[in-house]
């Protein structure tokens, strides 16, 4: 279900989100991300929950501002695309007090009664070296999040294992830890790669994960070596 | 063994589903999301060019070290494996011929498929700054393969011509030549930018990708700042 209606096209690889506003509808999208909309929509930048909350969200990767539009006075349409090409998934959280983890750099709009928290400290063990950083979202009503690659859907009935660098977003009502499975590990065999050290989330419980088929790690790993080599002089 | 490719063809991700005691060897850094009770390990192959001099090889022609083997422990599990690249996937089905693919292209394959590093043919190939690194398969049973972009498949009867750079794989059945295109001379062949070409002779079928990752590396790799 869902409060603000909403069209995705070109998935997975090229989604863009398409927001059908009712009159004096409101949303909260990430600075940057609006592509197209109609004339009368009106935009605010906004710092939720004031000044420390948005420094939060800074330190998260995050932008600082969120944008606020509105359709004033009548319905209108607003085309959101992501940084990164890639796929963009839709969550309707119910106000039941659970919780949305969500990858900081994949946070694309949500209604304005969802409050995204940049400040949680539960995936500490995420740090260590993969810089990856979480969000989480609560209040009730709509979120739409990205990724680079194609999102994939995967409801977690028991236990589940996931490389950390391909995690999208999951629910909080799945526990999770960090851990090294040595026999995933590549390090210290100086490969000058980055990741493969065989750092994986372990969920378990009950909820829904997403995951991402593709890892912009990859593509920067691949294109090193193609860097020119700084001259000698 | 069951495999399923998902989100074809530019995002494309392959779901395995493994029997019980299983197995499925991969690239290391294939494996996205498994089953809990899938067991990993991380081997180096020892292929013809195998031990350490082959890792090494392996390592100069873009090809990650080591490959890892999953293992399903007592009861069926799944795997999802994803290449590097934006791209399509391809699951070749081994019946005892081999297949050679480029070394970037292979994701992964059923324990009772060999991978042979390397393949004396290709020689030139890898002179020609292409670091292109070649592997020999053989065996029996599913392969899965990478390109990026899309895959297409060319049956050839008789003579074909296509550049290395967009080479996925091909059937051992089909003789071939390394050189330049036909009409051009060294000396044009360097200046026009065209890379070597493979000049394939018999029946089989090739697979080739619609980009070259060379020229995408380049282009890009170039215009980023020194290292």
């Amino acid at each position: 279900m869902n409060e603000i209606a909403f069209d995705l096209e070109h998935q997975p690889s090229y989604a863009s989100l398409i927001l059908n506003l009712q009159a004096n509808q409101t949303v909260l999208v990430e600075a940057g991300a609006m592509a197209a909309m109609d004339s009368h929509i009106q935009m605010k930048s906004k710092m939720r929950g004031g000044l420390m909350k948005s420094l939060g969200r800074m330190l998260g990767g995050e932008s600082l501002f969120l944008s606020e539009f509105t359709a004033v006075g009548k319905p209108g349409q607003l085309y959101l695309s992501p940084g990164v090409p890639g796929d963009v998934q839709h969550y309707y959280l119910k106000g039941d007090g659970r919780c949305l983890i969500v990858q900081s750099g994949g946070f694309v709009a949500c209604s304005p009664t969802v409050e995204i928290d940049t400040q949680f400290q539960g995936l500490r063990g995420f740090f260590s070296g993969e810089s990856l950083f979480m969000v989480r979202a609560s209040g009730k009503g709509d979120i739409w999040f990205s990724s680079y690659g194609a999102i994939l859907e995967i409801p977690i009935e028991q236990e589940y294992v996931v490389d950390t660098g391909y995690i999208v977003a999951f629910e909080d009502t799945l526990d999770y830890s960090v851990e090294m499975i040595a026999g995933l590990s590549f390090r210290g065999l100086m490969t000058g790669i980055f990741g493969g050290e065989g750092l994986v989330c372990r969920f378990r419980g009950q909820g829904k994960l997403w995951i991402q088929s593709r890892e912009i790690f990859s593509l920067i790993n691949f294109l090193n070596p193609f860097r020119p080599t700084r001259s000698s002089d | 063994m069951e495999i399923q490719l998902l989100q074809q063809p530019d995002s494309a991700i392959a779901k395995v589903i493994l029997e019980a005691n299983e197995e499925i060897v991969a690239e290391a850094g294939a494996m996205i999301a498994m089953s809990p009770h899938i067991n990993a390990n991380t081997t180096l192959r020892q292929g013809k060019g195998g031990g350490l001099l082959g890792g090494l090889k392996r390592l100069l022609g873009g090809e990650s070290l080591f490959l890892s083997v999953f293992r399903s422990l007592g009861r069926s599990g799944e795997i999802y494996l994803a290449p590097d690249f934006m791209g399509d996937l391809l699951v070749y089905e081994m019946q005892g011929e081999e297949l050679i693919a480029q070394s970037t292209a292979y994701v992964a394959s059923a324990s009772t498929v060999d991978v042979d590093l390397g393949f004396p043919g290709f020689k030139r190939a890898i002179l020609s700054g292409e670091s292109l690194f070649w592997l020999t398969i053989s065996g029996h049973g599913p392969v899965l393969l990478s390109s990026f972009g899309a895959i297409y498949s060319v049956p050839v009867n008789g003579e074909y011509i296509v550049d290395t750079g967009h080479i996925v794989a091909f059937e051992r059945s089909l003789n071939f030549d390394i050189g330049k295109p036909p009409g051009s001379t060294w000396l044009s062949t360097f200046l026009g930018g065209e890379g070597f070409v493979c000049r394939f002779k018999g029946r089989g079928t090739v697979y080739c990708q619609t980009h070259n990752p060379g020229a995408f590396g380049r282009l890009v790799g170039s215009q980023l700042p020194p290292r």
